[in-house]
């Protein structure tokens, strides 16, 4: 738990992953302590959504290639040797954000708003005036997943626009 | 029954009809919509007996969708599918109409329990 984000506990948010894991995922959920530090020159997938009004932050998901793949194949109930589309992997990635970050905006004050999420085929900056304020590094089949939420410093500042989206 | 699945998410569409078939309701004819906006257009064409519609959509949220259906005079049943469970979101559903709403992530259990609620006040 955080100055910033008091109503938020890590638990809450690793209790939130885990349940979209096992409800969505049917796997072993991703574990604390990652096997080496995220490497932000990795490729990766990151989504983020916004949230906007009495809270404002934005929560950040980030995974590498080879789990965003997985996460698509399980979303959509693929073979394992079945190459999910790229919008597919965007969608999937995207809807991880979502589903996190919409049961993130239940649990801080309202009311606000959920902004669609946005999708980058590498990590996503934050807005500048927005600061991680609870970050989970797990590991998911072998490979580091990172949950992050930023909070701005004071509330009741203007909605900030979420970031621009990019596409592989 | 025909049941229109709105959400912008191809994915999410895909889980929602898995997880009415784990829930016991594959026997329904399903359509789907891409935003609120084709939702309404697809109630009004399709005539569906049920509106399985996530909240957060570009074009138009599934909450303008519901007001914009029951404004016009729609009475088809309507229920949320969303990753937004608060209370808050709760009340303004059910205030505009909604029989349900379900929380992302959700359950075979808790589709279960929403449609056979609807479907016995179908008659």
């Amino acid at each position: 738990m955080t100055a910033l984000a008091p109503e938020l506990a890590q638990q809450d948010l690793e209790t939130l992953v885990a349940q979209v894991w096992s409800t969505y995922v049917l796997d072993e959920g991703p574990l604390p302590a990652p096997p080496a530090p995220w490497n932000d020159a990795s490729p990766c997938w990151s989504s983020a959504v916004s949230v906007t009004g009495a809270w404002h932050g934005m929560i950040a998901v980030d995974l590498a290639e080879s789990a965003a793949v997985a996460l698509t194949r399980a979303m959509l109930a693929m073979d394992d040797d079945e190459e999910p589309a790229s919008e597919d992997l965007v969608d999937a990635v995207g809807e991880l954000a979502n589903m996190i970050g919409g049961n993130v905006k239940a649990l801080v004050p309202g009311p606000s708003g959920l902004s669609l999420p946005v999708v980058g085929h590498s990590p996503l900056a934050a807005p500048s005036e927005l600061a991680p304020t609870l970050t989970l590094d797990l590991t998911w089949r072998g490979t580091p997943l990172r949950v992050r939420v930023l909070t701005a410093g004071s509330r009741g500042e203007s909605p900030t626009a979420p970031p621009q989206e990019m596409l592989p | 029954m025909k049941i229109l699945i709105a959400d912008d998410s191809r994915v999410m569409r895909q889980i929602v009809i898995r997880t009415l078939r784990q829930a016991g309701h594959a026997g329904h004819e399903l359509i789907e919509a891409e935003n609120g906006r084709e939702a309404v257009e697809k109630v009004r064409s399709e005539s569906p007996d049920l509106v399985l519609s996530d909240w957060n959509m570009p074009e138009m949220t599934g909450i303008d969708a519901l007001d914009t259906l029951r404004a016009s005079g729609s009475t088809v049943a309507f229920g949320f599918v969303t990753s937004e469970g608060s209370d808050e979101m709760r009340a303004r559903a059910a205030a505009s109409g909604a029989a349900f709403l379900i929380a992302k992530p959700f359950t075979p259990e808790a589709f279960d329990e929403a449609l056979t609620g609807v479907f016995a006040s179908m008659g």
